[in-house]
């Protein structure tokens, strides 16, 4: 099937599809959004006015059944970072854009009425069309999903992408959901504000119809399935993607972290948190055990390591995805709150309003350090996050993340990078992932080059975290591969079996290959990953970003983090190191 | 001589006493003991395992002292 572009023009309300053009056609997902933002969005744009550019593009093996494979990318200028922002989801609209044929869907310009709200709907036929819905203005993610649902005939098989809230308000900590494959909106490209490009554009939904869609075809059939086999066995194998994952998801980590005393806890000022073990994967799956909850299950179809959980409430009934390990420790361990309950009602707050848990999780614990409420009160952060429905406070200024929380109420401590709050590990005993917080191109983020791998679980090599040597290396090499997988399509969790095992690595130039007819191999790969990354550096040096802006808050240099009593130690050189191969293959890519 | 203990995921079956669960509890040992020596006395699988001593990570031949904080894990990830 031919890879199209699906234009949206939010200020004429057109919508055509256009061929990919030739110059684009070796990219998907990640290179594909930056590719479009780059070429289209003006560096100094208004992230919320009519030249910013909404990208959603499924990876270069979406629609197919490689595993895991499914996942989507969205790009725009971030209105956090003011820099070019990819953020990554599960959800199952990645499979349906590419099986339609959509290698990208673009969404330009901004309505002549800002109080207009309009669905995209993509019929399984490939056609497109705007409709005005004003009457779900301000719905939260929830229920926005079952009025989708009453507009679909029967038998449909749709997924959505939607705005909550916080997007339509223009909050600079808001996401875009994705449904899952029950059709729960819950599902993030949780980071950077996309929420609010998306409700700019007053594009309250999309809904695309895959009804009836198969696998998309092969260029080499026998050869695809060839290396599926190794890529699916080499997962199966692997204790982690095979074992560990599944049995416990993401939030496995939270004991690890807590016990290598990097686990952020109050704010970032210590390592441990006492009730760890109340908030860990462990807990969490002998409770949604009990309660009768599903675990082990795929964020998208054809996921097969599968480490989504439903958290169900005391009665048993459904309340929220995961939580995953960012949010357990967004809202539990960095608000000192030591409660699944708790934590799960914060995370489906904001999955209903459309808000970022890493950020939320962290801005609350900014504003609990201001003294506004106590470290662990969560009533209190669940009131003051609804608060921000219709522009109250102190909630709207909340939803705008930790620098602005920092800046409302007085408070010294911020972890911020490029105005992006930092994650789940502390980088001054985890020396790595500091590294990558400092410098990636999307702001303080984890995904973006996963250290905690050699840093802390013994995958892909060992680094000791507690030393700055070896650290900007491995981010560096981290960063270039994780640009590649995304522009696959590829969940990231894949890495841990790919870093380990040959075979595993080898299949994937294999796959991309035999799919597309091309050739690719390991060299073409991460040089797609270092192009990818190009168009980034590139774009933010043109958005005004220096080596100033990626180095972490002064307060990880000079406060010792217990129970290392840790500073950050990595040099400014080696930081500035990470990006050296930007000039030469910006020249290769003749962007120079 | 005493080691505080912590066994996590799916080890933590292995406690000596039985009783599962992931709070540490203090283990008797011979002077000069290794991590190794935990390793076989418990009978934990033979698979690649993560171990911090005291927050720090610690080889199958590093020796335990008096009032140390073991903590093993079987390979887990996350993100
Ligand atoms: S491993 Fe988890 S995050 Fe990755 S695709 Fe599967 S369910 Fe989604």
């Amino acid at each position: 099937m031919a890879r199209e572009i699906l234009r949206v023009d939010m200020s004429d309300l057109s919508v055509k599809r256009e061929p990919l053009p030739a110059a684009w056609g070796r990219y998907g997902g990640r290179a594909l959004t930056d590719a479009i933002v780059f070429a289209e969005v003006p560096p100094d744009a208004d992230p919320l006015g009519p030249d910013n550019v909404l990208v959603f593009a499924p990876g270069i093996l979406g629609g197919t059944s490689a595993p895991n494979g499914g996942r989507i990318s969205v790009g725009a200028k971030s209105p956090l970072t003011g820099g070019i922002k990819e953020s990554n989801s599960g959800g199952q609209a990645g499979h349906a854009l590419a099986r339609n044929g959509i290698a990208a869907l673009v969404v330009t310009g901004v309505p002549a009425d800002a109080d207009a709200r309009y669905c995209l709907v993509i019929e399984n036929d490939g056609s497109a069309s705007l409709s005005r819905v004003d009457e779900w203005a301000g719905l939260g993610n929830y229920e926005l999903a079952d009025k989708i649902a009453e507009t679909r005939p029967e038998g449909d098989r749709y997924a959505t992408i939607q705005t909550g809230p916080a997007g339509e308000a223009g909050a600079k900590a808001s996401g875009i959901a994705f449904s899952d494959p029950k059709g729960y909106p819950n599902r993030f490209a949780g980071r950077g504000g996309l929420g609010a490009v998306m409700g700019a554009k007053g594009l309250k939904a999309i809904v695309v119809s895959d009804k009836g869609h198969g696998f998309l075809e092969h260029a080499d059939k026998d050869a695809f399935q060839a290396a599926l086999k190794r890529f699916a066995s080499a997962l199966k194998e692997h204790a982690v993607t095979g074992q560990a994952l599944p049995a416990y998801g993401t939030n496995v980590l939270t004991n690890i972290l807590s016990e290598a005393g990097g686990l952020p806890t109050r704010n970032f000022s210590e390592g441990s948190f006492e009730k760890a073990d109340d908030i860990g994967g462990e807990r969490q799956a002998e409770t949604i055990k009990a309660r009768g909850g599903h675990s082990h299950h795929g964020c998208h179809t054809g996921c097969t390591i599968q480490c989504s959980r439903y958290w169900v409430d005391k009665d048993g009934h459904y309340k929220t995805k995961g939580p995953e390990y960012e949010t357990a420790w967004s809202f539990g361990a960095d608000c000192g709150i030591g409660d699944l309950d708790e934590i799960a009602e914060l995370d489906r707050a904001c999955g209903d309003l459309g808000l970022d848990t890493i950020e939320m999780g962290a801005t609350m614990a900014v504003y609990m350090e201001s003294g506004k409420i106590a470290f662990g009160d969560a009533d209190g952060a669940l009131k003051a996050l609804m608060s921000g429905a219709n522009g109250g406070e102190p909630g709207r200024v909340l939803w705008d993340g930790a620098a602005a929380t920092g800046a409302a109420f007085g408070v010294a401590r911020v972890p911020v990078v490029k105005n992006q709050a930092l994650p789940a590990y502390d980088p001054r005993p985890v020396m790595g992932i500091g590294v990558t917080y400092a410098t990636s191109t999307q702001g303080a983020d984890h995904t973006a080059g996963y250290t905690i791998t050699a840093n802390i679980l013994n995958v892909g090599g060992s680094v000791d975290p507690l030393k700055p040597d070896g650290q900007a290396e491995l981010s560096k090499n981290l960063q270039i591969a994780t640009a590649m997988l995304d522009s696959l399509g590829f969940c990231i969790f894949v890495a841990f079996a790919v870093l380990d095992i040959p075979e595993a690595f080898a299949a994937l130039h294999e796959l991309a290959e035999a799919h597309t007819g091309e050739t690719w191999d390991p060299d073409a790969l991460m040089q797609l990953g270092r192009e990818t990354l190009t168009f980034e550096r590139v774009f933010n040096e043109k958005a005004g970003f220096t080596a100033a802006d990626d180095r972490l808050p002064e307060f990880f240099y000079t406060e010792k983090l217990p129970p290392h009593d840790a500073v950050f130690e990595v040099s400014d050189a080696d930081l500035d190191s990470v990006f050296d191969f930007v000039p030469e293959t910006a020249k290769q890519m003749g962007l120079a | 001589m005493r080691v505080d203990l912590a066994l996590f995921a799916h080890l933590s079956g292995f406690q000596p006493d039985g009783r599962g669960g992931r709070s540490s509890r203090p283990l008797e040992l011979e002077e000069g003991a290794t991590v190794g020596d935990v390793a076989s006395l418990l009978g934990l699988p033979d698979e690649p395992r993560i171990v911090l001593l005291n927050g720090r990570h610690a080889e199958d031949s590093t020796a335990l002292s008096e009032g140390d904080r073991l903590a093993i894990f079987p390979p887990v990830a996350g993100g």
